[in-house]
Formats: structure tokens, sequence, C-alpha cells
């Protein structure tokens, strides 16, 4: 049955392929951009894998001028100041979302959304100079209020900056915090209403049907939420530099000087010359992929046991 | 049918974008435009220096301050007409680069030991102190190492922060240079380089990262360039030189340490010189290019242009110097400088 077109279906249908095969191209490119960055970043870190092997990953020394490099400092500054931000931003998210999407007057809900949405798409820079000139003397004085607390001399008299590990969590954590209040407060608004009125009517209270019916109802999109913020706190960059002091040493204590993979390689890239040490960064930017892959996958994995 | 556009303009997009990329690269380059990259720490002197060169003869240079590491890389891969470094290329990078260097040099900075304590006193070290200082063996303001140095100041009893660079840069190559030529302590467990396995202390970003960590912790000394100390009116140490007198840093003290004898190829640290009147910690930034010019397709009028430029730099150019806070050239190297300049060939004969 073949039908004679008219040339309206017929311009219908090219439209209908152009858009297809534009779409598809933006896909692909999308997909093979990743694999390129993974291609690239193990090529280019060729040197470095060859001269310190899987080493490289637990080595604790850090010598640009003895051309020694190991990773773990950072791959540990890495994971603690992104874990622990993320440890103290998704319980305040929750609870701002909680709060605007069932107890504040519709009235302030829209403001706050859009300061929200405002807070989190301040350039880092900006969360920087904050943490560099009222954060870090803040945290600098409840060292010295902590260090008096638990009786260590170190702690008070180690010429107490405020510039370390700590100042690295609480900021990354400010700057997470519009991501995941603002994704977790989007779920929280369409659980559908029935859902909510249905326990109401069953004679529930309001906390037992926000417990018992709408955090079920969010649970997948708040791990999104979750890992979307991770990955941001993950890779940020210029805030972190400005507040974590740039130690390449393993550090002892929340308060010492760190760094992580991403600040390790926006310092140190420009100005390194020697083919092991620009290998070695790459290596360390090939790590840092590697880390936001298994993340994702995690997630993923633990989603998947949730929902069976 | 507002929409029926709407593929076509997504593909011209997608086009525009991938050409976009291969555009940037095609463009020639003209005689009446020469490009160049590396150190940041000249680039104020330099934007001033190809401005005023612009006014007067109408060529135009592009400089780009993306690191010195980045400027010889760029003049490796032959992107850029010349580089620009804070360190001289040693001999192995000297090698990778395919070809004979020149390093020109441009002008002599001067690295500054910068702290923050109330009352602002001035300050006298010495060079086992200042090692001490960042190999972290002396570790509060009231040592006696110090207090000796000082006597007529009343030092606090205060932890010592060291600040650092946490970004490779030339700077921080000049200052540990000085550190390993006057302490054997500092060149066994550091050692010189754009940056190091640093002992103790905070890493800032950039001059103005560590000026700005100093000036946030009392009790603080960090190292950075003499303009940004100037600029923002803080303290500076008074460094005992290799012949025995206090010396405060500026710019006659700077130029003073290149007056010596140099190298021919003028590769050369300017760190603990013997001079008299020399600030210890003193440097070169040089200007690198390719002694033969005649490559990657590069006209005659291309060489002859860069070569007006350097000349230009070493001789009125250097009036631009002191008014930016960056010593002159002394006589002696703007004459093995000039040399060098000379010493460029196109096809293996000397450029006119």
């Amino acid at each position: 049955m073949t039908a004679q077109l008219s040339p309206k279906d017929r311009q219908e249908r090219v439209r209908e392929r152009a858009f297809t095969t534009a779409g598809l191209i933006a896909a692909v490119t999308l997909v093979a951009t990743i694999a390129i960055f993974l291609v690239d970043l193990t090529i280019s870190s060729r040197g470095s894998r060859s001269t310190f092997g899987w080493s490289f990953l637990w080595h604790t020394d850090w010598n640009p001028v003895t051309e020694e490099f190991g990773a773990l400092p950072m791959i540990v500054g890495t994971l603690i100041t992104g874990f622990g931000s993320l440890l103290l931003a998704t319980p305040l998210a929750l609870g701002i979302a909680i709060f605007l999407a069932d107890y504040a007057h519709r009235r302030i809900v829209e403001p706050v959304k859009y300061l929200i949405g405002l807070l989190g798409g301040l350039p880092s820079v900006i969360f920087g100079l904050w943490g560099l000139f009222v954060l870090v003397p803040l945290i600098s004085k409840f060292e010295v209020w902590f260090g008096h607390a638990v009786g260590s001399e170190t702690l008070v008299t180690a010429g107490t900056t405020g510039v370390g590990l700590l100042a690295s969590i609480v900021l990354l954590a400010l700057m997470i915090l519009p991501y995941s209040a603002s994704l977790i407060l989007d779920s929280l608004l369409v659980v559908p209403n029935e859902l909510r009125e249905g326990s109401l009517a069953l004679g529930a209270t309001k906390w037992d049907t926000i417990q018992n019916v709408e955090l079920p109802y969010i649970r997948r999109s708040t791990v999104g939420a979750v890992v979307l913020s991770l990955g941001r706190a993950l890779g940020e960059t210029m805030a972190v530099t400005m507040v974590i002091g740039n130690g390449m040493k393993m550090p002892g204590s929340l308060f010492d000087p760190a760094n992580t993979l991403a600040s390790a390689i926006a310092n140190q890239f420009l100005e390194a010359t020697s083919p092991l040490y620009v290998s070695s960064l790459i290596e360390l930017a090939l790590i840092l992929f590697c880390i936001s892959i298994i993340i994702n996958i995690a997630a993923r994995a633990i989603l998947r046991k949730r929902t069976q | 049918m507002r929409n029926r556009h709407f593929p076509a303009l997504l593909a011209l997009l997608v086009a525009a974008a991938v050409l976009s990329g291969c555009g940037a690269q095609g463009r020639d380059k003209t005689a009446e435009e020469i490009t160049g990259a590396g150190a940041t720490f000249p680039y104020p002197l330099y934007s001033r220096m190809f401005h005023l060169y612009d006014q007067k003869t109408g060529v135009r240079v592009n400089y780009q301050g993306i690191g010195s590491g980045g400027g010889i890389r760029a003049l490796m891969d032959k992107t850029v007409d010349f580089g620009a470094s804070d360190a001289f290329l040693t001999d192995d990078e000297l090698g990778a680069m395919g070809a004979p260097v020149l390093h020109i040099p441009t002008c002599v900075g001067a690295v500054v030991l910068s702290y923050n304590l109330d009352g602002k006193p001035a300050l006298r070290m010495d060079a086992t102190t200042v090692a001490g200082i960042f190999l972290g063996t002396i570790t509060r303001w009231n040592d006696p190492a110090l207090v000796a140095l000082n006597p007529d100041t009343t030092l606090p009893d205060l932890a010592i922060t060291v600040i650092h660079r946490s970004d490779g840069s030339g700077t921080t190559s000049i200052f540990t240079s000085y550190l390993s030529a006057v302490s054997p302590a500092w060149k066994t467990e550091v050692g010189a380089g754009k940056s190091v396995s640093w002992p103790v202390g905070l890493g800032g970003k950039g001059n103005d990262g560590v000026a700005g960590m100093i000036s946030q912790a009392t009790g603080s000394i960090g190292y950075i360039e003499l303009v940004y100390a100037t600029k923002n009116d803080m303290p500076v140490a008074t460094l005992r030189n290799a012949a025995g007198s206090f010396v405060t840093p500026g710019l006659a003290s700077s130029a003073a340490a290149a007056d010596i004898e140099l190298p021919d190829d003028l590769r050369v640290l300017l760190v603990d010189t013997p001079a008299a009147n020399a600030y210890p910690i003193s440097a070169f930034t040089w200007i690198l290019v390719y002694r033969e010019q005649n490559y990657d397709g590069r006209t005659l009028a291309q060489a002859q242009a860069l070569k007006d430029l350097l000349v230009w730099m070493l001789s009125d150019g250097q009036s631009v110097n002191e008014g930016l806070a960056y010593a002159r050239l002394p006589a002696a190297a703007i004459a093995k400088s000039m040399k060098l300049v000379d010493s460029m060939t196109y096809d293996g004969a000397a450029i006119p």
C-alpha cells in the first residue's frame, strides 16, 4: 500500500529525519566526548603510570624536585572534603525542602526558592573569597576554642590560621546546599496530593505523612540530588584552593592544610614543564574521573537494590 | 511555520562549533603582529612596553601571560614568536627544544620576604634564619636567632606561619634557588624548583594569594615579588647578602645583584651574588627566541620585526621598567643581551 504522500507530508518527513539526525549527532557527540576524555587521559598519563605503576595511588610523597609523585594525600583530601560536605549539607537540604514544601506559607516559598536558585548560580570564586575573608577567621576562632576544650596545647598555639580541611568542608557544604535543597524541593512538590490526603485521611499526623509517604516517594530523586551535589563537591576547584591551604602532605587532622585532586591540578599544571610531572598531574585527573564514575555507578546500584 | 527552521538551525550551530575550532589556528601571521606567551611576573611590564611600541612603530605585540611553562611549550610548538620565562631552561630542557634557544633578559626582579606582625616592625634576617623558618626549625618569632639579629625590636612569643606558593611559579624557583645556594640543609632536604615539597606551611595561589594570606594571619611570613609588596604597602625583611651587609630590597639593590661577571648566554641565577650592595634574592626574567629564525615557514620580515622589538626592549624600552617597579638591566647585561640578539640568524645569515 503505497499511498501518494502530499507535499506537506513529505516536508514533514524531511523535517522529522533532519531532527532525528541532529539529535543523534548531539547524543553521539556527548558519549564520544566522554570516551575521548578517558582515552586521552589514559594515554597522556602513560609516563607516570609506567614509572610509578599502581603505587602512585598509595604513595604520599609529592616532590616535583626529585620527581617522586604519589596521589594519596590528594585522593584523601578529595574524599574527605566531598563526603564531609555531603554529610553536613544533606540533612540541612532535606530540612529546608521539607519546611518549604509542607510547613511554609505559599507566599514565602517562591521568594525563598528564587534565592536558593540565585545562591546555586553564584560563581565559586565568590564563595572562595567569602570563605577566605569571613569563614576562615571564624574557623580559626573555633580551632582555638576546640583546642582549649580538648586541652590540646598544639592546636591552640600552632599558628591557627583556620585554613584547612574543615574550612573547605564547611564552604563546600554551603555551596552544594542550594543544589540539593532545590532538587529535593522540586521532587517534594510533585508528590501527588492524593497520597498526602489519603495518609491524612487514615489518621496519620503530618509528620507520619512526611516520614512514611513523602520521603519514600522522593527517595530516588534524593539520591540523585545527593550524587549531583557530590559531583560538584568533588570537582570544585577555585573555592577549595582558596581555603584548603594547598598542603601536599597527608593531613593529620581536620585542621591541617590539605589539597584535593582538582585543586592540585589547577595549581600546578601551568608551570609544570618536565614530562613526568605533567603526566603525573594528568594521572590525577584520571583518578578524579574514575572516582566520579565509580560514585555514579555506586549510586545507581544502591537505587536499583532499593527499588527491588 | 517558525519551527521548520529548527533542525537547520541546529545543524548550523553544530557546524559552526566544529568549524570555529579549526578556524583559530589557520590565521596567518603578518610582520605587523608579533605574538608571545609566558611568564606572568613581567606581564605588567610587557603590556606597557608593547603598548608604547605599538604607538611608536605600529607593530602590534600580542602577549599572553599564561605562565613560564606554557610559554616554553608554546615556543616549542612554534605557535608564538617568542616565549617568556622566569627560570632559564636547563640543559635538558634546551635539548628538548629542537634548536638553539636564546635567553634575552628584560629586567631584574626581586623576591621579598613579607610578614604580618603587629606594629609592622622592620626586621633583619640572614640566610640561616630564612632557611630555618622555611625548613620549620625556627618556629617562633622570639627565636634566639631572630632576636640576636633584631636587638632593638621586641619580637612576640608567637608561632610563625609559613606561607608559600601553591602553584608552580618562577617566584618559587628564584626563592628556592636562593635557599639552596645559602643552606646546605635546604639543598639536600628540599632543593630548588618551580614547585617543591614544602616541609611546612600553607599554600596560596599566585602572588596575590600569598599576599592575601599574609595579611589575613598575624604571625605569618611569605615570599612575594617586590612589586606586590610595594603596591600593597607590606613590610619586607632586610637581608644580609653575601658581602655581609644588610640590604633592603628595592630597584637599585636588585639591579646591583646583576652587576657581576655574567656568562655569555646570560643563563644565570642572581641569588646571593658577591656584589657589595646586591639584594640576595634577585633574578632576571627572560624572553626566549630561537636563534635560527627560518623555521615553520617564517618570513625574513617576521624575523626582522622580532629582532627590532628585542633591540627596542633593551634600549628605549628600559625606561619603562622603573616606573612599574622592575629594575633596569645594568649596562654590562644590556651589552651582552644585545650581542645575543645580534647572533639571531635567518637561513644562517645575520638578520639586518
